[in-house]
Order: structure tokens, then C-alpha cells, then sequence
């Protein structure tokens, strides 16, 4: 039997719909339609002033430098951070360790993703930063191409947030939002806990004729702990250092027995 | 409540003792003891960011268990001069390791003993001072 007319056009119409939408949501970042991406070409190309420095290389956290990003003295927790502190707190007494969430393969996210004793590899374009860890591969992009933050209502949160980046003066200066918080800890051994209110500030400068770095952080999250939290670290470039594929594999995991003993804290 | 305070930075700064190097913490491990022992290689894997070895030995009671050994990244096995076939199953070694607490068998690995008497460990490439591996000549 043949289809009336109408039915066959409503049928196509809502065909090219869907695959236009199913096209829109392929875009990760969400853009206003129409931007450019930070890797094409017209982007890299625009006029913009000549970056103070150039952070591609490969990079390691400075030896002998706290790995941890520690609250300041007097710190005050929020009461669900404190409950989780509290947890961890009495955790470490008994000799255990809570929430293990980087050995059981989360993602260690922004801040401590920076820190871990794995290189991190840099590439600075004129419109962005990629930073990647050896460790689980993890990558961070800078954008600094002039746009702004996503709309917090349909940004997809994650782990290393979404950081926007910009110079002023010998300083690139990086803003990092839209966390997602499950999972994510400030101070994981200590259960400190990040949550999607977590707004991350680095004020960056080269240092030692570009052979280090330094980034002053300073860490607010107004769900987890009460004020700013600054801290500043330092790390090394290695030119001996490449990095490869490194993943967190269920299997593999599987043969660690300090991941599976009792004395974990879940 | 300043002696509470200075108990929570205490527990803070306590928290740092365990490996810095490993993706994970040593939970249940008693990092304060050693042990050596005899047994029959069942497994080797070269992976990251762990390694890990799987030994067969005869406990005290005569029966066969499997320690589980827990491993540096394949850097540090090479900077302590490891190969991806330095054992294999069924070679006999002797090994050290750190154990869990609870007694389970394994642990974390600090060295092994082949049957050619030599021994090897691990070695961090802190800094970035890591030489080159050798180059691979078939």
C-alpha cells in the first residue's frame, strides 16, 4: 500500500533532522556554530601577539617537591569534605588507605593530574596548549584562542575541567572549570574531595633560561573547603624523556594486591 | 583543637611515606618487613604502569600458592637491567619482596635472584638521568 505524500516527507524531513543533530553532537567542546576549531588552519593563522615563551616539551615534577596539592594551615573543610577528611583520617590510623580511586583506574583530574611522577608532555600552538601524562595518557587542553568558558548547563564536565588560557605579561594565566566532582580529589590520600564547584587559577612563568616551570595555583571550591587555597610547584624539563601508551587495565590491575587488599577503604 | 590540628597535618604528612612512584598506594602492605623465597616463575608481564611477576611456592605446610608480585613500570626494570624475557615461565628464582599484612602471598617486588646467581632490583628514573635503552639489534 502506498504511503500518502505527506507521510514520506514528514518521514524524510525527520531522517535529516536526526542526522543533523546526530552531526552537532559529534562537536566535544561545544562552540557557537561556525567557530573555528583550534586546529584549523584559519585559527592558527589569525594575527596575535607572540606568546613570552613556548611550553612544548616534555616536563616532570620537580624531585624532592611535594607531589600533593596539601590545604593550607587552619584550613576549614566544608561538612560533606569533613565527613570524607574524617573517613580518611581514620582510615590512616588503622593503617589503611580510603578511597583509592586513582588505583582502581578514575582518572587522577586537574590538579593532581600535573603531579604525578609520569612526564607530562606539552605543545603550545597559538591557540591552545595540549598537555598530555604519560601516566593513563591523560589530556588537558588549554584553549587560547580568546573564547570563553562553555555554558555550565550543557557543558560535559570532567576531570581535567575545562581550562581557557591567556598572557599577561611573562604569565600565561589559566582558568579551569566545569569539573565534574565524583571521584575527583583535591588530596586524595588525605580525602579531600573536589567537587563541580572547583575553580582552578595557574598563573604560569618559565624559569632557569626555560628549563623550568613554575605555576602558582590557587584552588577554590566553595563545596569543599571554606576560601583560596594557593600553592605553588615547579617542574623540570627533560629532554631525555619521551612517553607512551600507559593504561589503567582492569586485567593488569587485577595482578596488584595492594589494589585488592582488605585495606582499602571504599 | 591545635593539637588536633597539627594530628591532621601529621596524618597528612604520614600519607607521603608510602610509594610516590606507583599510580596507587601500597594499601595492606608491610612496608616495614621483607621476605625471601624460593619458587618456579608462572608469569611475567612487561606492562604499564606496572609490572608484575607470578611465583609458585611451596608454603610451609607443603602446599603450592602463587605470590603475587607487584612491580615498577618497565623503566625501572630496565634502568636496573631487565629485559622483557629476563624470566620466563618455569625458570626457578629467588625473590624478595615486601608482603601484605594479612599474609595473603604477594606483595610488593624489591628483587629476584636468577638461576645464574645474579640479582636484580628497580631503579627510578627520577629526573630524567634515564640512559638510553640499548638499541635493539636482532
Amino acid at each position: 500500500m502506498e504511503k500518502p505524500l505527506i507521510g514520506r516527507v514528514g518521514m524524510a524531513v525527520l531522517v535529516v533532522m536526526s542526522m543533523l543533530f546526530a552531526a552537532s553532537n559529534l562537536a566535544a567542546q561545544f562552540q557557537p556554530p561556525g567557530t573555528l576549531g583550534v586546529l584549523a588552519p584559519d585559527n592558527i593563522a589569525k594575527p596575535r601577539p607572540k606568546a613570552p615563551f613556548d611550553l612544548t616539551g616534555t616536563w616532570l615534577h620537580m624531585s624532592g617537591e611535594s607531589e600533593r596539592f596539601d590545604p593550607p594551615a587552619g584550613f576549614k573543610l566544608t561538612p560533606q569534605a569533613q565527613k570524607h577528611y574524617d573517613a580518611a583520617a581514620a582510615a590512616t590510623k588503622e593503617g589503611k588507605v580510603y578511597r583509592n580511586d586513582i588505583g582502581l583506574c578514575w582518572p587522577a583530574g586537574v590538579p593532581i593530574m600535573m603531579t604525578r611522577v609520569w612526564p607530562i608532555q606539552m605543545i603550545q600552538l597559538p591557540t591552545s596548549i595540549f598537555m598530555i601524562s604519560e601516566l593513563m595518557n591523560s589530556l588537558r587542553i588549554v584553549y587560547t584562542d580568546g573564547r570563553g568558558h562553555t555554558d555550565p548547563d550543557i557543558v560535559v564536565r570532567s576531570f581535567n575541567g575545562e581550562s581557557i588560557g591567556h598572557w599577561e605579561g611573562d604569565t600565561l594565566v589559566i582558568d579551569t572549570t566545569n569539573f565534574r566532582d565524583d571521584h575527583h580529589w583535591i588530596q586524595d590520600r588525605a580525602g579531600i574531595p573536589a567537587s563541580d564547584a572547583l575553580h582552578v587559577v595557574e598563573r604560569i612563568r618559565m624559569q632557569n633560561q626555560g628549563k623550568r616551570l613554575e605555576i602558582e595555583f590557587t584552588l577554590t571550591d566553595p563545596k569543599s573547603w571554606v576560601g583560596d587555597w594557593k600553592l605553588t610547584k615547579h617542574w623540570d624539563r627533560v629532554d631525555t624523556r619521551d612517553i607512551a601508551e600507559v593504561e589503567c587495565l582492569p586485567d593488569l590491575n587485577e595482578h596488584m594486591p595492594s589494589v585488592h587488599s582488605p585495606d582499602n577503604i571504599r | 583543637m591545635k593539637v588536633l590540628r597539627f594530628g591532621s597535618i601529621l596524618i597528612i604528612a604520614l600519607s607521603f611515606v608510602v610509594s610516590a612512584y606507583a599510580h596507587h598506594n601500597a594499601a595492606g602492605v608491610d612496608q616495614s618487613k621483607t621476605v625471601t623465597l624460593e619458587g618456579t616463575v608462572k608469569e611475567f608481564k612487561w606492562a604499564n604502569p606496572h609490572s608484575y611477576l607470578e611465583i609458585e611456592v611451596q608454603n610451609s605446610k607443603g602446599v603450592a600458592e602463587i605470590w603475587n608480585l607487584e612491580m615498577m613500570p618497565p623503566l625501572y626494570l630496565v634502568n636496573a637491567g631487565w629485559k622483557s624475557n629476563t624470566v620466563k615461565f618455569g625458570d626457578k628464582v629467588k625473590f624478595t619482596a615486601r608482603p601484605m599484612k594479612n599474609g595473603d602471598p604477594g606483595g610488593l617486588f624489591v628483587s629476584i635472584t636468577l638461576a645464574d646467581g645474579k640479582t636484580l632490583g628497580q631503579t627510578a628514573p627520577r629526573g630524567g638521568a634515564a640512559p638510553a635503552p640499548p638499541v635493539y639489534k636482532p
